[in-house]
């Protein structure tokens, strides 16, 4: 899916329109055009006004602008300031880096190619969205935005474009005008054909609706049952009606509120029930959820599919083809939030959505990795709707935490996949659980908490926050009750990754046992993988080959059993560092590659990446460097898109290995030299004082944490440090003194991606940076305009210019704007030296 | 060169000379373009007598559009009704009431004087450059 077949991903995210798109045709050109000429446009406008629906229009078309991709970034579910950025992150697929702001990892990865953000709905978090933009805008100079926003961000180089209605008909009721083209398009779709004897009434309606898009849309799709002209009349009572609420409202947005309303005073008594109560949900949600969390009298779940189908019809929920996804427009949401609150239902509602969270996602959870027996399509399945829910399950931690129920919330924790996806981010759901430990607990059971406490564990080792992980996971250890072997057995694992990663082996063999003998005992073959792999590592860590690998063997055997992608990876990553302790490089080899399409399939960014740079590194030691550069490349590629500088440390340290063993010894020491840079700036200390040093200690790292760095990672810093003294070593024996000294501090300085150039295109070291290549210029002028170009090096004004070639002023000045445009020039006075130096050119 | 005065401010008594003009209003029309004026489009500017409408005028008149000028001291509700009768795309303006009035208009875009001056660097994307452009780089590339 990813890595080296970059070039057949696609590069954007963005929707299929879910209906036809009208009118609009020289806004949606004039929109292409700006964004090549301005950073930043934000598309202004009341709600319903169609802000969105413009930019994804005007977006879709841009696709070839932006060889770094075009990206939506949907904030309208995105609750809290603070959760931007990792909606952005999210988006783009990066990473959080332990000790680094999120927002500078989300920036590194925007500096590479032009690459278009697109903001939707802006508004409630107007204040943050304005920060990120002006920061990532500073940041990275090939980056674009556009926003849709009710205010402006009102940061510089912003360029605000307000987006009028449609278009409105005159009287006599023209069908060409935009207004009535969408009407008459959006009725025929709900089976209604108008004859042209409806024209005026049409008319008339579009008037009564301002050109407002959504309010255009909720009357046509009335028109089965009522004529435009009753329809006009209706809203006409409306608009009498609403004298008091929205009076100082501006128009446009009483007219929306009327026709909402109106629309939703026509839905029978259950469709509104079900309206209101659709607002709770923070992104897409499908028929199932929607009949656990809404099914509460007066409707029934069964109820459900028919009511949903019905507010489908009236165009106030929309839906994919089919029906798979359904989904509120943001000013439908918030009318319906606002009737949840007057119904007084919205506490009942936050609660059933945070207890259908629990249900699905322990659900999704145990078939994903618990049951035993389950196709890996199913566990596939679930993990991804797993990941679908990650929106509601933060709106739901963030109903638990408020309202004071830690019980639910921590349940929802331990079940979160969705928030620990593989790779996924470990700060955040320490940060949940802790939030949620924090609370009173004296109603919560303990063995809830234990439970919560063992995700704790999990994150914090996964955060190399390994003395606290040690002393969670013992506490909940000893609190979990016997029969929850599963989460016994991930403890005993994450255990075991801790107690290796601090040096301590002995300590960490009999937790790998044990968690064998537990999952044995229970027939679980996750955790039989994960204890075999555990011990297959600790015998690696005491130099037992043979017994390491005889235990990996075993461990793929049984994730083989269980089918799931990740920990079948794991266990051929664990046989494949075992390989390249004895030296067999061909077999190290052959099991990294194993994983690499398991990986792909789970859409498991980090360890791809790892996975790639160290099958990179092995085909480089063994001379097959065709693959060693085809696999660093996909590497290094996929550490840009997530942002990891881990990763891309990494792989640069594979390059110098690769460029020493094709014998250029210098583009090896430059490689390290900028590897030692980026690790610099991580900045992070190695684990624990006790971490050992030397290669087998590094391959241990991580045997149960999803996310941290897998097995048979030689190239943890202890170890990166020796290399680089021996390769600096060699160098300074062929080299010199002098050379080596001035390569390396020559590399410390170069930019990660021009080091790793270096070596993957071999380009000559004095290349350096090209002179960017003048374009033809003077061809691109008219005649009249070389003329006027010409006379303008005489100092010329345009009136003495205008009396010189007998035409008008006005004509000299378009002219001169046209020469301005064409040259890319700033001022008259650049195109006067401009032809003074290209004289043939501009006579 | 002759430094022709075109005009003198009223109130602070500032000059505009000639060369002043043309290269002000020559910078004004690519800004216009850029934002997408086009021949023919009505362009309406709100700005009070002096050097500024001046050059507001030229360029759009330059950019082939048609200035509609709007006198400042109207009250907002004539304003809008006379922007919404003008069908204008751009508004020229800083007083805080046409732009008011520009709200619940089928105005696009709002410039200050600010946005008629200086010229942000012109864009690298070559990509996004016009036409003739693209087919000089096709040819020359060959």
């Amino acid at each position: 899916m990813r890595g080296d077949h970059m070039s057949e991903l696609p590069r954007h995210n963005l929707p299929a329109e879910p209906n036809r798109f009208v009118g609009r045709e020289r806004d949606v050109g004039d929109l292409r055009r700006l964004m090549g000429e301005t950073r930043v446009v934000t598309l202004c406008g009341v709600g319903g006004i169609g802000k969105t629906r413009l930019a994804l229009r005007a977006a879709a078309g841009l696709l070839s602008s932006y060889p770094g991709g075009v990206w939506l970034a949907e904030l309208a579910g995105v609750g809290r300031p603070e959760l931007v950025e990792r909606e952005l992150a999210g988006v783009l697929g990066v990473r959080e880096e332990a000790g680094r702001p999120l927002l500078d990892t989300v920036a590194a990865r925007l500096r590479g190619q032009p690459c278009l953000l697109l903001l939707d709905n802006c508004e409630h978090l107007v204040e943050r969205c304005a920060e990120v933009v002006a920061a990532l805008i500073a940041a990275c100079p090939p980056l674009s935005v556009m926003a849709t926003s009710r205010e402006p961000l009102r940061i510089a180089s912003e360029l605000v474009w307000r987006v009028p209605p449609l278009e409105l008909p005159p009287v006599t009721g023209r069908s060409d005008a935009e207004s009535v083209r969408l009407f008459l398009d959006r009725a025929a779709a709900a089976g209604t054909r108008l004859g042209p004897g409806s024209l005026p009434d049409v008319a008339r309606l579009c008037r009564a609706l301002d050109g407002l898009p959504l309010a255009i849309e909720l009357a046509a799709a009335r028109t089965s049952l009522l004529s435009p002209g009753q329809i006009a009349d209706r809203v006409d009572d409306r608009f009498a009606l609403l004298t008091t609420g929205g009076r100082t409202a501006p128009a446009r947005q009483r007219t929306l509120l009327c026709t909402v309303e109106w629309s939703h005073d026509l839905l029978s008594a259950k469709e509104q029930v079900l309206l209101r109560r659709l607002a709770v949900f923070a992104g897409p949600f499908d028929l199932d959820l929607a009949e656990q969390v809404c099914a509460e009298p007066p409707i029934s779940e069964v109820e459900i599919v028919d009511l949903l189908g019905g507010l489908v019809d009236k165009s106030l929920v929309l839906c994919d083809e089919g029906r798979a996804r359904y989904w509120l427009l943001e000013t439908i949401k918030r009318y319906a939030a606002e009737r949840l609150d007057t119904a007084s239902e919205r506490e009942i509602l936050r609660e059933r959505h945070l207890d259908a969270l629990c249900e699905l996602q322990e659900h999704h959870f145990a078939t994903e990795l618990v049951e035993p027996g389950v196709p890996w399509e199913g566990r596939l399945e679930a993990l991804t709707t797993s990941r679908s829910l990650a929106d509601d399950q933060r709106v739901a931690l963030g109903w638990a935490a408020e309202s004071g129920n830690p019980a639910l919330g921590l349940r929802l924790c331990a079940a979160g996949t969705a928030l620990l996806p593989v790779g996924g981010n470990p700060a955040e759901i320490v940060a949940w659980t802790e939030r949620l430990l924090a609370l009173d607990l004296s109603e919560v059971p303990g063995e809830l908490i234990a439970r919560a406490e063992a995700c704790l564990a999990y994150g914090l080792e996964a955060r190399d926050e390994l003395d606290r992980s040690l002393e969670v996971a013992g506490r909940s250890l000893a609190r979990l009750p016997p029969g929850d072997a599963f989460t016994r057995c991930v403890l005993h694992s994450v255990i075991v990754v801790v107690l290796l990663r601090m040096g301590r082996p002995d300590e960490a063999l009999p937790h790998a046992q044990e968690c064998l003998d537990l999952a044995t005992r229970s027939g679980d073959t996750w955790n039989q993988a994960a204890g075999l792999a555990g011990l297959s590592a600790v015998a690696l860590t005491r130099g037992r080959l043979r017994e390491a690998q005889r235990h990996g063997e075993e461990a793929l055997a049984r994730a083989r059993e269980h089918g799931h992608r990740w920990i079948m990876a794991r266990t051929a990553a664990q046989l494949g560092s075992v390989a390249e302790a004895r030296g067999d490089l061909v077999t190290a080899r052959s099991r990294y590659e194993l994983a690499v399409p398991w990986l792909r399939e789970l859409g498991g960014d980090l360890e791809l990446a790892r996975c790639l740079a160290r099958i990179g590194r092995v085909a480089a030691m063994s001379h097959d460097f065709g693959v060693a550069r085809e696999r660093l490349a996909a590497s290094r590629a996929l550490a840009g898109e997530t942002g990891q500088r881990q990763d891309m440390a990494r792989c640069l340290a594979g390059l110098s290995v690769l460029a020493e063993c094709e014998g250029d010894l210098a583009g090896a020491v430059l490689a390290a030299a900028a590897a030692t840079t980026v690790r610099d700036s991580i900045g992070r200390r190695p684990a624990a004082p006790g971490d050992p040093s030397g290669r087998h200690s590094a391959a241990l790292r991580d045997l149960n944490g999803r996310h941290s760095a897998a097995p048979g990672d030689s190239i943890g810093r202890h170890s990166a440090t020796a290399r680089i003294e021996e390769l600096l070593g060699r160098a300074r024996a062929r080299l010199g003194e002098g050379r080596t000294t001035s390569l390396w501090s020559r590399g410390r300085a170069m930019d990660s991606d021009d080091a790793a150039r270096h070596v993957l295109e071999s380009e000559p070291l004095a290349a350096g940076t090209h002179a960017v290549t003048e374009p033809v210029r003077h061809s691109l002028l008219t005649a009249r305009e070389r003329e006027v170009a010409g006379l303008l090096t005489r100092g010329l004004s345009n009136r003495a210019i205008a009396e010189e070639l007998v035409i008008s002023p006005a004509t000299v000045a378009r002219h001169i704007a046209n020469i301005m445009e064409k040259l890319g020039y700033t001022s008259r006075a650049q195109i006067a030296v401009w032809a003074a130096e290209h004289p043939r050119a501009s006579a | 060169m002759d430094e022709r005065i075109v005009m003198v401010d009223p109130d602070t008594g500032l000059k505009l000379t000639e060369e002043q003009l043309d290269e002000r209003s020559a910078m004004a029309t690519v800004q216009l373009r850029r934002r997408g004026v086009r021949a023919g489009d009505t362009v309406l500017i709100c700005l009070p007598v002096g050097a500024d409408l001046m050059i507001a005028t030229d360029a759009v008149i330059a950019a082939g559009g048609v200035a509609c000028p709007l006198p400042a001291d109207l009250d907002v509700d004539t304003l809008r009704s006379r922007i919404r009768e003008s069908g204008a795309r751009v508004l020229i303006s800083e007083a805080p009431r046409a732009l008011e009035a520009a709200d619940e208009t089928r105005v696009r875009i709002v410039m200050g004087v600010a946005d008629l001056g200086a010229l942000p660097p012109y864009p690298i994307r070559r990509d996004f450059c016009t036409q003739s452009d693209r087919i000089e780089r096709r040819s020359s590339g060959d």
